[in-house]
């Protein structure tokens, strides 16, 4: 059978689009590379800390053997193991200087299974950022193309924060915000006072912290304070495919879910030049299949996309599908991030917190906003919290026997942490290239990744280092420890860009309905189609987009256009 | 909200049940390794472990550490987990902390009455953290990990809810309140 359209991953990006095109009507076959994984069922968020494997610790030897890669990410433990890539069945090389960290799942959902629900909209700022400064090309789109399905997505996904009235970080359709602490609002006033075009405002997550009906009708329910999220949610309290846009997919009859199916590439007709369906191998039986549609969304996430597209070579395309440009694998962007400073923060001592909040505060970018930058083009923005340490300062304290007991058994001094993100330019040269020679055990050709940060990205990391220690210090911290980058791409987990969005064709992947220049039935929603990345967490972006292309898809095929 | 509650607990059963076919071994109690577990150490081995575990975490009001299975703990890790470095850490460490409570204190840990082995420990404990010493950190690292992590020590030495239900950003310490286990 032809299905009106194939999704590629059911990730984030596939979630958005599936849902959206069945909802049009339209007949649509969902394919998944990775195992099924049943809501509830396959989450280990029941389990107390003594209940779990190891109570939560990987072996060593495994970890480094299959995980060496994975086991990187701070939410890998023997409770979401099962939800990361063997890293040692799923091969891809760099330059032996420049190690980029590839953080992924493959799995039905994919990482909107175990991502860390920030969700943030992008601004005017951000979208004008390429044309001003030159960097990157051009975004044939602007905040006005997006604010409304912002909106759509918000209130479907359930996004709790408070409307702060930033023009740089758009206030959108939220649930209510998860309160700080004290110490977390006075560190605000302190910051604010000092900086007076600075804020702290509550992070914005995606977290139902009340339900509306259309949240209850998916059975979903409200966030229990857990912080149990990247093993998955059996309450459903946190946005993800498994929990909100499979299931609505789902309940329009119009889907069909496949997993166990990798795609190798898209099929392309020669003739008419449009995608045809795609080849795919089956991740058990290695044997070949094809699936036939009218149109082909690619949202296998922006390294997998591009991996899929320079995958789909012919006669005609020997680059890759849509790659007339040669900008695909190109351009990839990932956020600056393990950047930062923690420290002691002072006071409180006569309270405490209950419950675990699976958010924090949020301090929005101001560098090249309202204040200058020492250098660089861009900005940051900091996430953070202030919370009381738990037994764990007790593994490096001196202090044994019944005195380190009732120590312990106290709740520790509050201690901040501000988190940097910081955004990478696109540069054509940080690309994913495949290899003419080496395939994975599927026979598909493994990915090559080579990134590197750029002199603005290294003095935007000497600016990030040093503003979070001010605001510690005129907070009055103490024990302040200022944490550099990493050293490795990849870790921010945020990687975009590989088939971006742009006016021409000659310079880019796909045009403002995120539709590939080259091929007009090919679609790509996912994160590749970054034209820049801002600073906020882009998976807020990437759903938006989804939709929005879904939607202009739908009308294109009613009217006979593609 | 309560009728989540339940909903959960009628499907916490299935879900323990997955995960453990999932993730494979889940939810042994650390009595259950000790009796039926891996034996990494050799009895003497284990003997120091349990008095050094216990030393460190001695039965107060709650558990101490071998009540908690923290040598149990430590067992099973050495069998299952640990990397040929830990291991030679966790080994180096009880092999060099027995010789150096004789050299200290001219008696064996055994020989010790729990004041001195708790006096003796505490010298050493500073010394060793002071230098950074990585193998040590790590001992120390994994008998807290096994004690505050175990239901003992997470819900009669400390607190612990598996579904607070809710976020509550100020509540006033007391005479009564206890840490948070996680
Ligand atoms: C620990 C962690 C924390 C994070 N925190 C945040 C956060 O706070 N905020 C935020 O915005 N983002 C966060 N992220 C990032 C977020 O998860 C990603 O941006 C998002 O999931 C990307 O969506 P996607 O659809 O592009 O890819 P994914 O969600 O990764 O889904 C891609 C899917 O495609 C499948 N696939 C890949 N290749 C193929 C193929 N060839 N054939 C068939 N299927 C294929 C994969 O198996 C996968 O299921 C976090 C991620 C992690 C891991
Ligand atoms: S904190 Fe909320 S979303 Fe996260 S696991 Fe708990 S109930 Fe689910």
């Amino acid at each position: 059978m032809t299905f009106d359209a194939i999704v590629v991953g059911s990730g984030m990006s596939g979630g958005w689009a599936a849902k959206e095109l069945a909802e049009r009507g339209l007949k649509v076959l969902v394919l998944e590379r990775g195992k099924s994984l049943e809501h509830g069922a396959d989450y280990t968020d029941g389990l107390s800390p003594w209940e779990l494997h190891q109570y939560g610790m990987v072996s060593e030897n495994e970890a480094d053997a299959e995980y060496p890669v994975q086991s990187q990410c701070y939410a890998f433990s023997a409770a979401t193991k099962h939800l990361w890539v063997k890293d040692s069945d799923h091969p891809y090389t760099t330059p032996p200087d420049r190690p980029f960290l590839w953080i992924r799942g493959y799995h039905l959902g994919g990482r909107s299974i175990m991502w860390a629900r920030q969700s943030y909209r992008m601004s005017e700022m951000d979208f004008e950022a390429n044309k001003k400064d030159g960097h990157g090309v051009d975004w044939p789109i602007r905040y006005a193309d997006m604010a409304s399905w912002y909106d759509h997505v918000e209130t479907f996904a359930g996004i709790s924060g408070e409307a702060n009235g930033l023009d740089h970080l758009p206030d959108g359709k939220f649930l209510p915000p998860m309160a700080l602490t004290p110490p977390e609002a006075e560190f605000g006033r302190k910051v604010e006072a000092a900086f007076p075009t600075r804020r702290l405002i509550t992070g914005r997550c995606a977290h139902l912290t009340a339900p509306t009906k259309e949240h209850e009708e998916l059975g979903r329910s409200a966030c229990q304070y857990r912080s149990l999220c990247e093993r998955g949610c059996s309450f459903g309290a946190y946005f993800s495919s498994l929990s909100a846009t499979l299931p609505a997919a789902q309940r329009t009859k119009n889907v069909t879910i496949v997993t166990d199916a990798i795609v190798h590439s898209v099929v392309q007709d020669p003739k008419t030049g449009k995608a045809t369906g795609v080849r795919v191998i089956d991740r058990n039986t290695k044997a070949g299949r094809t699936y036939d549609a009218r149109m082909v969304f690619l949202c296998a996430s922006t390294l997998g996309t591009a991996q899929v597209m320079l995958n789909s070579r012919s006669a005609e395309d020997p680059r890759g599908i849509a790659n007339r440009s040669d900008q695909v694998g190109r351009n990839l962007i990932d956020h600056l991030s393990g950047l930062g400073a923690s420290g002691i923060y002072p006071g409180h001592a006569d309270i405490y917190h209950r419950g675990r909040r699976p958010n924090g505060f949020y301090i929005p970018r101001y560098r090249n906003v309202t204040e200058p930058a020492d250098g660089y083009v861009r900005g940051y923005g900091f996430q953070g919290r202030i919370l009381r340490d738990g037994w764990q300062r007790g593994m490096s304290e001196a202090g044994v026997g019944a005195d380190l007991k009732a120590r312990l058994r106290k709740p520790g001094p509050w201690r901040v942490s501000l988190s940097g993100f910081g955004e990478m330019l696109p540069r054509p040269e940080n690309r994913i290239t495949l290899s003419e020679t080496n395939t994975d055990k599927w026979g598909i050709p493994v990915p090559h990744i080579d990134v590197s940060l750029g002199p603005n990205e290294h003095a935007m990391i000497a600016q990030v280092g040093s503003d979070a220690r001010a605001m510690l210090e005129l907070a009055g911290c103490t024990d302040i420890e200022v944490r550099k980058h990493y050293g490795g791409v990849g870790l921010g987990i945020h990687e975009m860009g590989t088939a971006r969005m742009g006016h021409d064709p000659n310079t880019s992947v796909v045009n403002r309905y995120n539709q590939a220049h080259d091929v007009p039935n090919l679609f790509v929603t996912d994160g590749a189609s970054m034209s820049s990345s801002g600073c906020q967490n882009p998976s807020l972006t990437y759903m938006a987009l989804s939709a929005r292309a879904a939607h202009h898809a739908a009308a294109f095929l009613k009217e006979g256009k593609i | 909200m309560p009728t989540s509650h339940t909903a959960f607990a009628a499907d916490r059963r299935a879900i323990l049940r997955s995960a453990i076919l999932l993730v494979g071994g889940i939810a042994i109690a650390p009595e259950l390794l000790a009796a039926t577990g891996p034996t990494f150490f050799s009895p003497s081995e284990r003997a120091q472990l349990d008095l050094l575990c216990e030393t460190m975490i001695p039965t107060t009001d709650t558990p101490g550490a071998i009540a908690a299975g923290v040598p149990a703990f430590l067992d099973t890790l050495m069998a299952n987990w640990a990397s040929p470095k830990s291991r030679a850490h966790i080994q180096g460490v009880i092999a060099s902390l027995a010789r150096a409570a004789e050299a200290d204190t001219g008696k064996p840990l055994a020989a010790l009455s729990a004041a001195e082995r708790a006096d003796w420990l505490a010298r050493r404990d500073s010394a060793l953290l002071a230098a950074k010493d990585p193998a040590y950190r790590q001992f120390k690292q994994l008998v807290l990990t096994g004690y505050y992590y175990s239901e003992a020590g997470a819900t009669q030495e400390l607190r612990y809810e598996l579904v607070p239900g809710a976020w509550e950003p100020s509540i006033p310490v007391t005479a009564d309140t206890r840490s948070w286990a996680a």
